[in-house]
Parts: C-alpha cells; sequence; structure tokens
C-alpha cells in the first residue's frame, strides 16, 4: 500500500476526523537515470556547501530567504511550520459548493483521503462524512497546508471513498484579457456556426477516459527496446506548420461530405 | 503582451485554426532556497559517482533506462525526443465529447488558447461551435517533444487546452480498505449532517479566497531577521469526537 503524504484531520463544525492523504495518481512514466557515461553506474546527488566545499548532512539544511535589502534570512523547518500551525494539521471545511460551479480552470492535483486508525470513533464519523457526501452533488470546500504552500481543496465522495482535489487560488490563474482573440468582423455567419456545430455533432461521442493510450510511453518503451538490440533511432524532423484554409464554409462541408460517404471514420 | 509558449495549428476535419498557445496558470509559493544552517552559504547539488566517490562532470553523464537489475539501455536525448512523434505543429482533434462529463481528476494543466493573425475566423467559429454545442475536442498535442492527450473548450471568450491524466494513472479509490464499523451512521446523525452540508451551501467563488500562508510565512521572515524568537507551537493531537451525535448538534447550534 502507498506510503500517506500527509496526515491530519478533517474538521467539519465541530466534527474531526484523523484522516491520512494518499495520491490519486500512480505514476506509469519510463524513467530514466543519470549515468556515469564510461562504465553505467547510476550517479547519486550530494548536496555540498559552496563555502566549505565539504558535504553536508540532511539535518544542517535550512531555508534560506532573500530579503528586500539582499539580507539572507534563515529558518529551520521547525520555524516555517509556526507559520500556520493549525493550517498545516487540520482541513477546515468552509462550505459546500456545487461541483459543476468549479471551473476546471483551478483544478490542480487529485488525492484520495483515508480514515487515520481505526478507532470506531474516527471510522463512524469518516462514513457519515461519506454518506452525506454521496447523497449530494456538492463538494466540501476547505484549505489547509501541504509541505510549505496552502492550497484550497474540493473534497467529494468517488467510489465509496473521500476523495481530495488541490485547487489553484484565483491570483494563481492568470487573466485571458492579454490572450489575442479574433474582433468582431472575425464574427462567424449563422450558417457557418450551424455547419461547424454539425460537424462537431457529427465527430461527438460520450466521455470515455479508456479510449486514450499513453502513445507517447509506448513509443518509447519500443525505441528502448530497438535501442536495446543494437537498432538505430530515427529522430523525426521538425514540421513546417500548416497554412490556414482559404475557404471554411468549403472546408466543413467537404469534411461533413466525407463523413457522410463514410470516407472519414467517425468515433463510436 | 505575454509570450506564447507554443504556435502551430488545430485541425479538425479539414478545418485548421492557426493559433498560439499562452501558460494559464503560475504558482505563487514564497520560494526559499537550501543553504548551510550554520552560516547560511549556498548548498549545492553535485552529482556522485558512488564507485569512485568523486565528482561527475555534466559531459560524462549519459541518460540510461534499466531493463533488468544493473544492466542499462543508454539513449541520447534526440533519441527520447523520437517518441514524441511527427506531429510537432499540428494539433490533431479527433472528436468532440459533452465537456460536464469530464471528471476532474482527468484535469492536469490549463493553458489559454490564442488566435494568430492569419485564420481568426476559423478561431471564432472553433469557438462559436464548442460553445454552443457545449462539447470539449479531444486531441493530441506534442509539447516539449512529448505527446500529450488535450481537451479544448470555450471558456469566456477564449479557447482553454487542458492536458489530461490517462485512466491508468489515477488511482481507484476503492483499492484502499475502508475498515467495518460496528454501527452504521443512524438516520438521525444522516439527517443532522445534510442540514449541516445545507446550512453551509455556498456559491464558488475563488476571489473570495487568499492565500493567507504565504503572507504568514513571510510574517515569519520578518521576525526572524528582527532577530526575535520563533517559537514552535504546542502539539495537539486532534481527536475523533466520541458521541458523534452532540457534536452534530452543536455544530448546528453554533451554525
Amino acid at each position: 500500500m502507498a506510503r500517506s503524504l500527509w496526515t491530519g484531520s478533517l474538521s467539519f463544525g465541530l466534527i474531526n476526523v484523523p484522516v491520512a492523504l494518499y495520491s490519486g495518481v500512480s505514476d506509469q512514466d519510463l524513467h530514466f537515470r543519470q549515468l556515469h557515461a564510461k562504465d553505467h553506474t547510476p550517479v547519486e546527488i550530494h548536496r555540498f556547501c559552496a563555502q566549505e566545499d565539504e558535504e553536508v548532512p540532511y539535518e544542517e539544511i535550512a531555508n534560506g530567504y532573500e530579503a528586500d535589502g539582499g539580507d539572507l534570512v534563515i529558518l529551520t523547518d521547525a520555524e516555517l511550520a509556526t507559520a500556520a500551525p493549525r493550517k498545516t494539521r487540520t482541513i477546515d471545511i468552509e462550505s459546500f459548493v456545487d461541483l459543476p460551479d468549479v471551473d476546471p480552470i483551478y483544478l490542480d492535483h487529485p488525492y484520495v483521503l483515508m480514515p487515520a486508525g481505526d478507532s470506531d470513533g474516527t471510522l463512524r464519523a469518516y462514513r457519515l462524512l461519506l454518506e452525506v457526501m454521496s447523497r449530494t452533488e456538492r463538494a466540501a470546500l476547505g484549505r489547509f497546508v501541504l509541505r510549505t504552500k496552502e492550497y484550497l481543496v474540493l473534497i467529494r465522495a468517488r467510489s465509496e471513498r473521500l476523495v481530495l482535489t488541490t485547487l489553484l487560488f484565483h491570483d494563481e490563474v492568470r487573466p485571458a484579457k492579454d490572450v489575442p482573440t479574433p474582433t468582431k468582423k472575425d464574427k462567424p455567419s449563422k450558417k457557418e456556426v450551424d455547419q461547424a456545430v454539425a460537424l462537431v455533432e457529427a465527430l461527438g461521442c460520450p466521455w470515455d477516459p479508456a479510449r486514450y493510450e499513453d502513445r507517447y510511453q509506448k513509443r518509447l518503451k519500443r525505441i528502448v527496446g530497438r535501442k536495446r538490440k543494437g537498432q538505430t533511432i530515427e529522430v523525426p524532423k521538425e514540421e513546417k506548420q500548416p497554412s490556414p484554409v482559404p475557404d471554411l464554409m468549403a472546408a466543413l462541408e467537404q469534411t461533413l461530405g466525407e463523413i457522410k460517404s463514410g470516407d472519414r471514420k467517425v468515433p463510436a | 503582451m505575454p509570450r506564447s509558449i507554443w504556435n502551430g495549428t488545430i485541425a479538425f476535419g479539414l478545418v485548421t485554426v492557426p493559433i498560439k498557445v499562452f501558460s494559464a496558470t503560475e504558482s505563487k509559493t514564497v520560494h526559499f532556497r537550501e543553504v548551510h544552517a550554520k552560516d547560511g552559504s549556498p548548498i549545492e547539488h553535485r552529482r556522485i559517482c558512488p564507485k569512485e566517490g568523486k565528482e561527475v562532470d555534466y559531459d560524462e553523464i549519459v541518460k540510461g533506462y534499466e531493463v533488468s537489475s544493473g544492466k542499462w539501455v543508454e539513449l541520447t536525448d534526440d533519441e527520447i525526443a523520437a517518441a514524441a512523434g511527427s506531429q510537432s505543429k499540428r494539433l490533431e482533434v479527433d472528436h468532440f465529447v459533452p465537456a460536464a462529463d469530464i471528471e476532474p481528476e482527468f484535469y492536469e494543466r490549463t493553458y489559454y488558447v490564442g488566435a494568430q493573425d492569419k485564420g481568426r475566423d476559423a478561431y471564432a467559429l472553433l469557438h462559436a461551435a464548442l460553445q454552443r454545442s457545449g462539447r470539449a475536442g479531444v486531441g493530441r498535442w506534442v509539447f516539449h517533444n512529448r505527446e500529450r492527450t488535450v481537451v479544448l473548450r470555450a471558456l469566456g471568450d477564449v479557447l482553454a487546452l487542458h492536458t489530461m491524466r490517462f485512466a491508468d494513472e489515477l488511482v481507484d479509490p476503492a483499492d484502499f480498505d475502508l475498515a467495518r464499523v460496528s454501527r452504521k451512521p443512524s438516520d438521525r446523525e444522516i439527517k443532522m449532517a445534510s442540514a449541516l452540508v445545507e446550512g453551509l451551501h455556498a456559491e464558488f467563488e475563488p476571489e473570495e479566497y487568499e492565500d493567507t500562508y504565504r503572507d504568514a510565512v513571510l510574517d515569519v521572515v520578518k521576525r526572524k531577521a528582527q532577530g526575535k524568537n520563533i517559537e514552535p507551537p504546542a502539539d495537539e493531537e486532534p481527536e475523533a469526537a466520541d458521541d458523534l451525535l452532540a457534536a452534530l448538534e452543536a455544530s448546528l447550534a453554533n451554525a
């Protein structure tokens, strides 16, 4: 079983549930190591004091903050932990919001939240929250500090467990106003939008995440296999950007025609 | 004007939309650097060959994948980059799914899509079609030598591009064992807890939440700089309430 990343308390009204946090993502990537070229010994990263040119044990490392005047302020982890002691130990549920109202742009990382320990009081409080959350479309909104960052979090029921997703704060989402968008004179005609919607619907299918596979990791595995056998790996050349179509309406109609005649594959 | 991080073309059917991609998010953590606690000297990360006990220069380093214990296959950066595939300037949208059906767990990172000077009409058309249909385009995007599955949807006046996690990367919460309880929550407990949830219902207004921890950290930095003593807080272990019903009643009375 995976190790918990954090343990603390989930606080809801006057109810406290001791909980442990686990990552909701399991890394499936191929990982490469840095090797010493001459004999393929994996190299290790060690921490050295630049001043003394000596290796420094982990306990002797602290956090340095460069203040405005250039002065260095040194803080130990213990001192840093005094910044917001409650928040580092407690997820305080502040409100309950409708999940569809949370724009995906705020979503950060998924986790699973499990009861910590097996006392009857803990388990019953966890079950109660789970039961109530399963009956509603609402997600609990709270916040806490994980490592050295505060997160806004969403908690909801999934597969009969509580799951937590960290969210970005609003000032971590950049405003979209500087992104170049079309002007009024680029506005499509109603007929063009009708055709484009018809194309989107013709290429429509249900959301089925199992449909997508990580082709990149698959190719990477194949490359490792070929290299192992001593084969050469061809590096694809940089492509040129395709040019825009001169006639949008014609492109839409031709694509719809290809779908109709069966020349273009549509998703199941 | 922010700098774009990728220029290329969205293709759906025979329609092409020339685009520029911009970062939509940024982390705002207070950053510290590792220092030697006793005098604040900078800490360097050095590559050490454990066999020789010596530092290894960067030009003596290669990348390897361990195919079996102690047996490594060496790959150059170009060979690793070859896995990206050939569609380096083309973001192919294969199909369109109901945007509201995508579970939150799949969203990884968000980018904004901007229009290029040429083909702004195609951008406007795609935006209008996504907005009206409520659908999101699913496609593949090669960025930083890596192919990702992406979702494209209308967000206000712009198109948002999300990199997505794969289904096999997500942990099934049911894989975690949940111990049984002697007594299930009673109807009364559920009713009261539900009332508490309803009482705390609110609109999601992200602007109402500020990261106060950043300020708290900077305050500790300031106090330390003034030579003040930083006291560790007393340990308090939170405990589960013994009497759930009493805690619920008290919570409702407070709400």
